[in-house]
């Protein structure tokens, strides 16, 4: 007598691929469905509304069309906001690649002892962003901060970091490139020990300085790595929250578009504006997203 | 086989015991002396064995709390039944329909009874469009503390009028030429503290926010001398340049490691100063109203806890009898002798037990009476916001005080006529 299948083996054996494609993604799509999709959908419905949990439109909220997206374009506080958050992709972006660059490189390099290189790379990883804000914060705090420890003992004067705008446009800045260049790092190092040491010997061989062989092979090789760790860091960059609001201690003269969404909403309790604004956002980092695949599949071409 | 059958009785019936029994679930923030609030409510489980209370801990500010509870409670999540509130927020709780209103538990002649033996400032305080949404925990105010034995070596008496505790600091800073130590600490960090900072002055000079019927009164003067106040007190070298920077607790950890002549700050501080291990002032410091302008009113912030039932929780008749407990002079008591938490009974300021913890009770209480509130509005969240950073913004010279002051009084304006 033929060994009997198992039943699920039977029902699963007689699909086609395309079925069994089907089902198998099934519980991921429905998932990702629930917890991306719906509250995606649900924040641009909710961005058609007037609805304050202040008054009564937060048990009956008032369709108001694209009134909320019109007030956003007049709100001088929403275009300094952006504003900020440009200025922060602008710096942090480049300054984690150089930064991201130069540890991978450093990390490349044949220690006999690699791990407390290592180490030192996934540390500022692996923290919390906001224990990176708050421990910062201690070292620009203009009394007891080692910061201005170090100025003072250096013949400088005390800076108050936290609180002079340039000052704390400059310290949020160096927070957020220490904390993310070990990421940028992480990649690139995968992208350098791809690059055959083959190359390199060619390259002695043929008398070429190690400055040139770094320009003519290893960045050319290491592109593909810096664009995506670019693309990245560029959508966390405009994302950018928990730094900047750890180290005013919750106040907002630094204020990014991130954290006034957050403050529309969950403090002052204007959902439907905060809606309205989370999807500009939205729509802003997927604009940036579009236009970094694009230039991928060109380069790719 | 007997015995396992009894045996399974007796597991049985312990289970049905415990599925009775009433679990609540309290929130305070961590400066609400967790510790002392866990005793009371053991008080509580030991008189009504059905019921047991655990306490869920918060951020230190009120801030940080209502962050978290706005979180939970936008999400109409049941785990917390009753919370501790600061005086600002009923409205809002009310508002947002968070709270389960105490009326419907009380005759309203019975609640007449209640209202009428809590100190005035805070029967009002929980009375929204007439409906009681929480009932007052413990009372609060900013007082002056000072460094007693400092102001004593210089033959100063405690100060009533600001000009006088300026001169008085400039002395005494002048004379000790001690590089740590500081004159007047106020509260200047974007924090809800700070929204007392701007007000004092404005309390002291006799407006407010609104009048009497809740209409927006405060006129850009008015603010920009508020906020021109503070800023001459770093002018004047009598607090350093850095004020921006601190929130209420880091003045009161300053002040307790010897750092400060003067500090305004809320009730909490006088235990720490006392009764902390690391203190370097005990015995030294002394505590009276906040002073006037010469000519002028003397003026406080009215602090003060709330007790709230959570509209969520699914045990809010027991809920509500944890309130009334909580908030019962037995307790007040308790409070002020363990935390030195200011009672809400006017009675206890004078209660012999109380008075020997705290032998300063006996002059809070005019201070209490005359604190002012500060604006009780649904979106009070956001005249916070405005007021907390526009201020900070001046203190750290981001901004002139008349700038400030124009901002304030613009976006304020918005807020009270509904945009």
């Amino acid at each position: 007598m033929a060994q009997q299948k198992p039943r699920y083996r039977r029902s699963l054996g007689d699909l086609s691929e395309r079925a069994l494609a089907f089902w198998l993604l099934l519980p991921a799509a429905l998932l990702l469905g629930l917890v991306a999709l719906y509250p995606v959908a649900r924040l641009f419905y909710n961005s058609l509304f007037r609805r304050r949990l202040t008054d009564e439109t937060g048990f009956n909220p008032v369709f108001i069309g694209l009134g909320n997206f019109t007030q956003a374009l007049s709100d001088e506080r929403f275009w300094t906001a952006l504003w900020n958050t440009f200025l922060i992709v602008l710096v942090t972006v480049p300054g984690a690649l150089v930064v991201g660059l130069l540890l991978a490189l450093l990390a490349n390099l044949p220690f006999r002892v690699r791990w407390p290189v290592r180490l030192g790379l996934l540390l500022p990883w692996a923290l919390p962003l906001v224990f990176a804000g708050l421990i910062f914060r201690w070292f620009f705090d203009s009394q007891y901060g080692v910061v201005n420890d170090v100025l003072v003992r250096l013949g400088g004067e005390r800076l108050l970091w936290v609180t002079t705008p340039e000052l704390l446009f400059w310290a949020i800045c160096i927070t957020i490139i220490w904390k993310t260049s070990s990421f940028v790092a992480l990649i690139l190092l995968a992208g350098l020990q791809v690059i055959p040491k083959e190359l390199y010997e060619a390259a002695a061989v043929d008398g070429a300085s190690r400055w040139q062989s770094f320009w003519r092979i290893t960045l050319p090789l290491l592109t593909p790595a810096l664009l995506v760790a670019a693309i990245f860091r560029t959508i966390t960059a405009f994302q950018t929250f928990d730094i900047p609001f750890a180290m005013q201690n919750g106040g907002s003269s630094f204020e990014t578009l991130a954290m006034y969404v957050r403050t529309t909403s969950i403090e002052n309790l204007n959902f439907g504006y905060g809606s309205a604004l989370a999807v500009l956002m939205f729509l802003i980092s997927l604009g940036v997203t579009l236009l970094y695949l694009r230039y991928i599949r060109g380069a790719d071409d | 086989m007997k015995r396992l059958f009894w045996l399974l009785v007796a597991v049985l019936l312990a289970s049905l015991g415990l599925a009775q029994q009433t679990r609540l679930r309290v929130f305070v923030g961590g400066q609400q002396r967790p510790d002392v609030m866990r005793k009371i409510l053991d008080l509580y489980q030991q008189r009504n064995p059905g019921v047991r209370v655990e306490i869920e801990v918060g951020g230190a500010t009120s801030d940080q709390q209502q962050q978290y509870l706005t979180t939970v409670l936008a999400s109409r999540d049941p785990s917390i039944d009753v919370i501790l509130i600061d005086i600002i927020r009923p409205a809002q709780y009310l508002a947002s329909r968070w709270a389960d209103t105490i009326d419907k538990y009380l005759p309203a002649a019975s609640r007449q009874a209640l209202l009428r033996q809590y100190l005035p400032a805070y029967s009002q305080a929980n009375v929204i469009n007439g409906q009681l949404v929480a009932l007052p925990g413990f009372a609060d105010a900013m007082f002056l503390y000072y460094r007693a034995d400092l102001l004593e070596k210089y033959g100063f008496k405690p100060p009533t009028t600001w000009e006088e505790a300026i001169r008085q600091a400039q002395t005494i800073l002048q004379r000790e030429n001690n590089p740590v130590l500081n004159g007047i600490g106020f509260i200047g960090a974007p924090v809800e503290g700070t929204v007392c900072t701007f007000l004092l002055p404005i309390w002291a000079s006799g407006s407010d926010v609104t009048n009497a019927q809740g209409q927006f009164t405060l006129t850009v003067e008015q603010a920009q001398r508020a906020l021109q106040f503070w800023v001459d007190l770093m002018d004047q070298r009598v607090s350093p340049p850095n004020m921006a920077e601190k929130p209420q607790d880091t003045i009161r950890q300053e002040m307790q490691a010897g750092r400060w002549v003067f500090g305004t700050l809320f009730a909490y501080a006088w235990n720490r100063f006392q009764n902390d291990a690391d203190s370097q002032v005990k015995g030294k410091i002394g505590v009276v109203p906040l002073p006037a302008f010469a000519g002028g009113r003397q003026a406080s912030c009215l602090g003060g806890w709330q007790w709230v039932v959570s509209d969520f929780s699914r045990n809010k008749a027991q809920a509500h009898r944890l309130v009334r407990f909580l908030s019962s002079p037995e307790v007040s008591k308790i409070l002020a002798i363990e935390a030195s938490n200011l009672p809400v009974f006017p009675a206890l300021y004078r209660d012999p037990d109380i008075l020997r913890v705290n032998p300063w009770f006996a002059q809070a209480l005019p201070v209490v009476q005359a604190a002012r509130a500060r604006p009780q509005h649904p979106r009070y969240s956001e005249i916070s916001e405005v007021i907390r950073v526009t201020t900070n913004q001046v203190l750290a010279r981001q901004k002139t005080p008349e700038q400030g002051a124009r901002e304030i009084v613009n976006r304020l304006q918005a807020i009270y006529s509904g945009r």
